[in-house]
């Protein structure tokens, strides 16, 4: 599931995805205050992995992040964290609040759908027990 | 402290005065007994030779009554019965004297007493009866001679007691010479220590007395001066001082006070009513406050407030003060008015730039946003629909189309490179810098790693120096070799293998003329020197200009940051960096590092 409120990256996303020859169930929205509205539904079936885009009008990505963590239905949910920036600010914040990875927005399709790929096949497993920094930052 | 010495000085003083005063009146009071005790042993003296005298005349005359009578008997005259009764009557006057003079002495007046009995006896029966007896005629022999006989008898005894008398008024005598001689033998020795007594004190207070003199001479003189350099350090540092007494609600200005206000010296008699019309009626309250405080909270204050001066002009006062206690006791609060009006507006006007320059670092900070998000974000969707184009829609372009295609990509590509070095260049402007030890070996292996694709390509050789540890920011070092070898590899010349050397020695500031030359601090001088294209020296303060570049973009692609990052990076670290290049031979990039 992606929440972001960019159009065009929305459709990158989703093209990425039809690419890739793993079965996923894609669904996107539009903003932090959509986002948290479906996860906060009652009977829904929560996404594995939830990308995150941190610039977003109303709700931003960190405070969707905050409100998830808060939550103890939700805070289990693998978040990556789906960005522009690559600030050293928006790492560390992002970071301490507990998502699991952090992705530059890649400028080349190729690079898109391969980050997509890795992040898919990851084994979260190993990424949710340990707090690691030093590979937070998904590296290309 | 000098006053209190002096304080104590006169304390001192007192006390040997009251001390010096009850030995002289005790000295004195003994030496009075003493004189007093002399006048009556000279008195008792006197006295005694008194007797002694009338006791001998009383002799006299007892033996010319004898005389007399005698006479009288041979010739019968009566001329020597007339002298007979005068001689009786000088008797009788020298007992009565003797009687007055014995008073005090019991032994004495017994004596005379049995004196004046023989005596009375003597001429009251024995004379009378003999002269009688004589007269009468016939004359009867046998009792004259009797009569005769009986009367020299009694005289013998009166002779007798006189001398007796006389004898003891001459033991009398003697015991009170030899008191008097006492007496006068300690009368000199006690009068001379009175004297060299007083004569004692006298020095002393004289000695005392000048040097307090002298001290307080000095002293004042050292007034006068701090008194007269006060005042001038006032004139020059334009402040004044000012005294407040709370007891007795009383002011005191220095003479500066009043030029600051802009008015003669001593022009008015200082009160707050005065100086409060001096006072901006903005700051009137400042004032006002300040003495409530200092009133009913016994705290001095620290005000800041403006005061017009009579023509007009605004002036920035200072006051502080400060609580004494002066020698009466009276609680007094002294303070001095500082006129900061020169260091007010320099201040503000600093004030105000840091104002404008926070201003433009937020500025410069949100263009830092702006550059890293905004534009980044366009252009990350141009280039990834570029190559969605690519992927999926090139056989559809003319060749035309497709060669304005690849410009496009072209464009966008060096947007993007240009945009990370700027991001870059504004990273190294980052407030927060963490220095850590350093160490360039391996910072400059990890810059070669970075390049290792480059260095390849060009078939280049890097030879270095064992490079030291310095106290650095780590990436921003690897940044610099990344950046200067970077270039060293790229304006090299075409088709001869690029040889880059890093130097490394320590040296002294006062050697070179980028350094601060009066210190004589050491520094690491880190030299990169290449075999490229080089450059004209003229352009060597240019080419850390950002922006600044010297080549065709066409011909090597860059955006001119690189070497601006370098200087950046190198002013972060408190160093300096310089370029020296001969164009066809190579360049020499040297950098300096202080050694702390």
């Amino acid at each position: 599931m992606l929440a972001d409120d960019d159009d065009d990256d929305r459709l990158f996303f989703k093209d990425a995805f039809e690419e890739i020859k793993i079965k996923t169930d894609v669904s996107t929205l539009n903003n932090g205050i959509e986002l948290m509205n479906f996860l906060t539904q009652p009977d829904i079936v929560l996404p594995h992995v939830l990308f995150l885009d941190l610039n977003m009008p109303g709700k931003t990505g960190l405070d969707c992040l905050k409100e998830i963590k808060s939550i103890d239905r939700l805070k289990d949910i693998a978040i990556a964290i789906y960005s522009t920036s690559a600030s050293e600010e928006d790492i560390e914040e992002t970071f301490v609040q507990g998502a699991n990875i952090y992705i530059k927005k890649p400028h080349e399709f190729s690079a898109l759908k391969k980050v997509l790929e890795d992040v898919i096949t990851l084994n979260w497993q190993y990424h949710t027990s340990g707090l690691n920094r030093d590979n937070f930052l998904l590296s290309l | 402290m000098k006053l209190k010495s002096l304080f104590t000085s006169s304390f001192f003083l007192k006390s040997i005065f009251v001390a010096s005063l009850f030995i002289l009146i005790f000295i004195s009071t003994f030496l009075y007994k003493h004189s007093v005790g002399l006048i009556d042993s000279t008195e008792l003296l006197v006295h005694s030779h008194k007797v002694h005298l009338e006791l001998e005349q009383l002799n006299s005359a007892l033996k010319d009554v004898e005389i007399n009578q005698t006479g009288y008997f041979i010739s019968r005259d009566s001329v020597f019965i007339k002298s007979f009764r005068d001689s009786r009557e000088k008797v009788t006057r020298s007992i009565n004297t003797l009687n007055v003079l014995v008073d005090d002495n019991l032994t004495q007046l017994n004596n005379l007493d049995s004196l004046q009995k023989l005596i009375t006896l003597r001429y009251n029966i024995l004379f009378e009866n003999s002269i009688n007896l004589t007269d009468s005629i016939p004359l009867n022999a046998k009792r004259f001679n009797k009569s005769l006989v009986d009367g020299k008898a009694v005289m013998t005894t009166i002779r007798n007691q006189i001398n007796k008398m006389i004898d003891l008024e001459k033991i009398y005598m003697i015991e009170r010479q030899e008191r008097y001689e006492k007496e006068t033998f300690f009368t000199p020795f006690y009068s001379m220590m009175l004297l060299l007594f007083s004569l004692l004190v006298f020095v002393f207070s004289y000695f005392k007395i000048n040097r307090d003199i002298e001290s307080f001479k000095k002293a004042n003189d050292v007034l006068t001066i701090a008194t007269e350099s006060m005042k001038h350090a006032e004139e020059i540092g334009g402040f004044s001082s000012w005294q407040w007494d709370l007891e007795s609600n009383t002011f005191t200005y220095s003479d500066n006070q009043y030029r600051l206000l802009g008015v003669e010296p001593q022009s008015f008699t200082p009160s707050i009513e005065a100086f409060i019309k001096f006072v901006h009626p903005e700051d009137k309250h400042i004032i006002a406050n300040g003495n409530d405080q200092v009133v009913t909270h016994q705290e001095p204050s620290t005000a800041f407030f403006r005061v017009i001066r009579n023509d007009g002009n605004i002036r920035y006062f200072r006051s502080m003060g400060k609580f004494l206690t002066n020698t009466k006791g009276h609680k007094i609060l002294i303070g001095i008015n500082n006129d900061v009006t020169e260091e007010y507006l320099i201040s503000k006007s600093l004030e105000d730039r840091n104002h404008e320059l926070e201003k433009s670092n937020k500025e410069l900070a949100s263009f830092n946003h702006v550059a890293s998000h905004d534009l980044q974000e366009p252009l990350r969707k141009i280039q990834t629909f570029i190559s969605r184009i690519y992927d999926k829609e090139i056989d559809q372009l003319s060749p035309l189309g497709k060669e304005y295609f690849d410009r496009i990509q072209a464009a966008a590509n060096r947007m993007r490179i240009l945009i990370d070095d700027l991001l870059l260049f504004s990273k190294t402007n980052k407030i927060e810098k963490v220095f850590e030890p350093a160490e360039l070996n391996q910072l400059l292996e990890a810059a070669k790693q970075e390049l290792v694709q480059l260095i390849e390509e060009k078939n280049a050789t890097i030879k270095s120096d064992f490079l030291p540890t310095i106290h650095a920011i780590p990436f921003q070092i690897q940044q610099l070799f990344i950046n200067l070898i970077g270039n060293s590899l790229k304006y090299s010349k075409p088709n001869v293998a690029p040889v880059i050397r890093i130097e490394c020695e320590i040296v002294r500031a006062g050697d070179y003329s980028i350094l601060n030359k009066n210190t004589n601090d050491a520094y690491y001088k880190i030299s990169i020197s290449d075999n490229g294209l080089g450059f004209e020296q003229k352009y060597a303060e240019a080419v850390f200009t950002l922006f600044h570049r010297l080549h065709n973009n066409s011909d090597f692609p860059g955006t001119g940051i690189g070497l601006s990052i370098c200087k950046k990076i190198v002013e972060n670290h408190h160093g300096r960096i310089m370029a020296e290049s001969t164009p066809g031979v190579g360049s020499t990039f040297t950098i300096f590092f202080p050694i702390k």
